[in-house]
């Protein structure tokens, strides 16, 4: 099989115990992880996800007497690949806080109001140039429960689907500019300075874009290169 | 051409929408079409490092179908679910069959708060001389073969650290 994922920069990618982060000490292996060879089980994926996964929502911030509250944006991510192709088709799930730092979830806990105009979660199919276009608030920042004053910068969490089981991506993207950044032991996670900056959204040129909106570029970069295999 | 560094993944956080965790862990029908095959339910209690069972843990399986292919069109071979507060997950699907070298296996992937990457791993059903659980040392092999729990229930419980820690695999 000529399809092939590459191991990954240690550096560029998270630790797995991260002394800023308690539960990470109880969750994280303590034996090493084995490698194993790939197969057309790793290298074969779910096409056609949305069979299973129903799109769901492409605007988070609404219009009118509708409208979230909170800074208006725009987020342009790109999903490509490792040799830079979009990714067209691939399945992006969104989520993040309202303007105020709180989740619509039932364990968030933080002493933040509701936004009855905001349902933090989307899922959308990127478009032919691997495109996801998400109209939405900026998210708040918030204070992490009992860790001794970490606060999470505003920031946007995204779930990808790649061309194969193995491209599977889960992250984070940040705002430029953030002081909150600096500290934050999710982000500072990633050891390799540039890869770091990677996780940190653009703010595009406001001559750009809608007049309503700031806009935000970003890149997500799914493992593999080269197209997708033919399945086995 | 220039190599671009994937992204680095980072944690789910406790906060992933119930909505998304919910309603995809039947893999039994496509389209409203049952899929061919041997019905079976897996479960399994995902636990951490004190033994503490995990709330709202994302798991999600990528498998071949009852013909061994992944591109089956009367088969999806990925499903997810999320744990109860007791740490239980359930799938239901349909028994693989192995396939191209490989022996009857479900590839595994874990989200959660406090994982900051994905961790993968794969449930087998019989010890066998499969390429990918041999590539894990012997005495931990058994970690990766379900229980039967049931004519056509199986039990794959996964120890994200600690005692009879689960094997996970790094690609």
């Amino acid at each position: 099989m000529d399809y092939a994922i590459e191991r990954r920069a240690p550096r560029t990618q998270s630790q797995g115990v991260e002394p800023g982060y308690a539960h990470t000490a109880q969750r994280w292996p303590a034996q090493p992880l084995a490698r194993r060879p790939h197969t057309a089980a790793e290298l074969s994926g779910p096409a056609g996800l949305s069979r299973r996964l129903a799109p769901a929502r492409g605007d988070l911030a609404g219009y009118g007497d509708k409208r979230a509250i909170g800074q208006l944006i725009l987020v342009r991510a790109r999903v490509v690949d490792e040799d830079g192709a979009p990714v067209p088709g691939a399945v992006v799930e969104v989520w993040h806080c309202n303007a105020a730092g709180k989740y619509i979830h039932p364990n968030d806990s933080n002493d933040a109001p509701a936004d009855p105009n905001f349902y933090g979660a989307a899922r959308v199919t990127a478009g032919d140039g691997g495109l996801v276009q998400l109209r939405t608030i900026k998210p708040g920042a918030y204070p992490v429960p009992d860790s001794g004053g970490w606060w999470r910068p505003p920031h946007i969490h995204f779930s990808v689907w790649g061309r194969v089981w193995l491209s599977r991506l889960v992250t984070q993207m940040f705002f430029q500019d953030e002081p909150l950044n600096e500290h934050d032991a999710i982000l500072n996670a990633i050891r390799e300075p540039e890869a770091r900056s990677r996780c940190i959204a653009r703010l595009a040129p406001t001559s750009t874009g809608p007049a309503d909106a700031l806009v935000y570029d970003y890149q997500l970069v799914v493992r593999g290169r080269r197209a997708a295999p033919a399945m086995p | 051409m220039t190599r671009l560094v994937p992204t680095g993944e980072m944690t789910l956080g406790p906060f992933f929408p119930r909505e998304f965790a919910q309603g995809a862990n039947d893999l039994t029908s496509v389209d409203g079409k049952p899929a061919p095959g041997e019905r079976i339910e897996i479960t399994g209690r995902v636990t951490q490092a004190d033994g503490r069972a995990l709330d709202n843990v994302v798991l999600e399986i990528w498998q071949a179908g009852a013909d061994g292919r992944y591109d089956n069109p009367d088969f999806f071979g990925w499903g997810r679910a999320a744990t109860d507060a007791g740490g239980i997950y359930l799938f239901k699907t349909v028994r693989p069959q192995g396939a191209q070298g490989r022996r009857a296996h479900v590839n595994f992937l874990v989200l959660y708060s406090g994982l900051m990457r994905q961790l993968q791993t794969v449930m087998f059903f019989e010890e066998s001389d499969d390429p990918v659980l041999s590539s894990v040392e012997k005495s931990r092999r058994h970690l990766l073969v379900a229980k039967k729990a049931g004519p056509h229930a199986y039990r794959f419980d996964i120890r994200l650290r600690g005692d009879g820690e689960t094997p996970f695999f790094d690609d």
